[in-house]
């Protein structure tokens, strides 16, 4: 209900001020008040609310969801990605995509980080499916192998007490680790047998088994 | 093949979600997702709740300047374009298109309305996130007329086909709409009635080849009775 208040107070602040925007966008250089208002506005919003607001057509409600949400995300691409250069593309792609699909998000349906990480998640993967990740280098500053005996301990400190880090915990140690390699890292079913190693059947069966189990426990 | 029972579907849902289908699977997934509750509610189960592993990336600063890429990469001024997966988005058209309520029954005043056989109908159609009527349709059991009350024309390979989406239905062919802009329907095989949506959209001249919209939604409004 409050997101709707403040995606419909940006719309009537966009209302008023639509026909100065007018005279603003005619003069080249000079200030735009609407953008002004937008942004007072943008800048208290909630994730959901820029989204609605976007969905409205608000450039202002992007870029403050750009702002707040860009370091997230892009951490996300580059982990999947491994290649900055990707990683930007998949941030700018996705960017892209959720102004043209704004319309596709639903609060009600899910909240909207999901639906974001969602959207990134994807085009990273399509970028790194398409043009091939790179073998894994050194640098620890891209999240290599190196830091995966660490997961653990990850697990420990980023999810606390959720239900998603007691029903994880509760899976078999290579379900888990199966899970994680997808969801995390991007990986195929044949990168994750190659990373593991363990043969690709088995790596199939056990992402199946661990979902099977993991939902069952989410729901319980 | 998308599954039948709730085990398999849930399954389905989670390696899209984990993203490690082939593309072929992944495409299917993505196909079936407007015409699908229960697998859209699958994948959003499972976005949502493998969302907090996504916390195990540290976050990074994207690269100074991204944010003027995306900037030009989006049309200069333009309104957000329609959903790829557009027809998902129906109820939030249905919502718009409650604002124009009020100019439709007005509007139902002053059109002259198709013979009548059965109750009448009267539709205005605008631009999903505009109110100015671009076509007004009236109508009845025993036909539909459509006419264009603003300059409106396709891009320039491209022609307008209109479609009737009845309440909790997929969207169904009318018609390709005429450079003239006005359409006439003979006794409809649909049952047309109130609630019905009325779409057009952007399709390759001749229409839709696959028999469902492939094109961006331009115009949308809802049958209601005519007083």
């Amino acid at each position: 209900m409050v997101m709707r208040v403040v995606a419909s107070l940006i719309d009537r602040a966009r209302a008023r001020a639509a026909p100065v925007d007018k005279e603003a966008r005619s003069m080249h250089g000079v200030a735009q008040p609407r953008r002004v208002m937008d942004q007072k506005l943008a800048a208290l919003a909630s994730l959901d609310a820029l989204l609605l607001a976007v969905q409205r057509g608000s450039r202002a409600a992007l870029e403050r969801l750009y702002e707040l949400e860009s370091r997230r995300l892009y951490g996300i691409a580059l982990r999947i990605t491994r290649r900055p250069d990707l990683a930007a593309d998949a941030l700018q792609d996705a960017f892209v995509q959720v102004w043209q699909n704004a319309a596709s998000f639903a609060p009600e349906r899910g909240n909207a980080a999901a639906w974001l990480t969602g959207i990134l998640r994807f085009r990273a993967l399509d970028l790194v499916r398409k043009l091939g990740r790179e073998t894994p280098s050194d640098d620890p500053a891209l999240g290599d192998r190196a830091d995966e005996p660490d997961m653990a301990a990850a697990i420990d400190l980023r999810l606390a007490a959720s239900a998603l880090r007691r029903c994880l915990e509760a899976l078999e140690e290579k379900q888990r680790r199966c899970i994680i390699l997808a969801f995390v890292d991007g990986l195929s079913h044949a990168e994750i047998a190659a990373r593991l190693p363990a043969p690709l059947g088995s790596v199939k069966s056990w992402v199946r088994r661990g979902l099977l189990s993991l939902r069952s426990c989410l729901e319980s | 093949m998308i599954p039948d029972t709730s085990e398999e579907l849930h399954i389905l849902a989670g390696e899209y979600v984990l993203g490690v289908l082939e593309p072929g699977a992944a495409r299917e997934v993505e196909a079936a997702l407007p015409h699908h509750a229960e697998l859209r509610r699958a994948v959003a189960f499972w976005q949502e709740r493998l969302q907090p592993l996504a916390m195990l990336a540290p976050p990074a600063e994207p690269p100074p300047g991204l944010w003027q890429r995306i900037e030009s990469a989006l049309a200069p001024g333009a309104a957000p374009a329609r959903p790829a997966g557009l027809w998902q988005s129906l109820a939030l058209w249905r919502a718009a298109t409650a604002a124009a309520a009020a100019v439709a029954a007005g509007l139902a005043l002053y059109v002259a309305l198709a013979p009548a056989a059965g109750p009448a109908y009267v539709a205005v159609l605008h631009a999903p996130q505009q109110v100015q009527p671009a076509f007004v349709a009236t109508g009845s059991s025993g036909g539909l007329l459509l006419r264009a009350v603003a300059e409106a024309q396709p891009p320039g390979d491209r022609g307008f086909e209109l479609w009737a989406i009845p309440p909790d239905a997929k969207p169904k062919p009318l018609g390709v709409i005429p450079p003239t802009g006005r359409i006439e329907l003979g006794a409809s095989p649909l049952a047309l009635g109130a609630g019905t949506t009325l779409a057009i959209s952007i399709e390759p001249k001749g229409g839709s080849p696959t028999g469902q919209p492939t094109g961006p939604v331009v115009f949308v409004g809802t049958l209601l009775p005519a007083k």
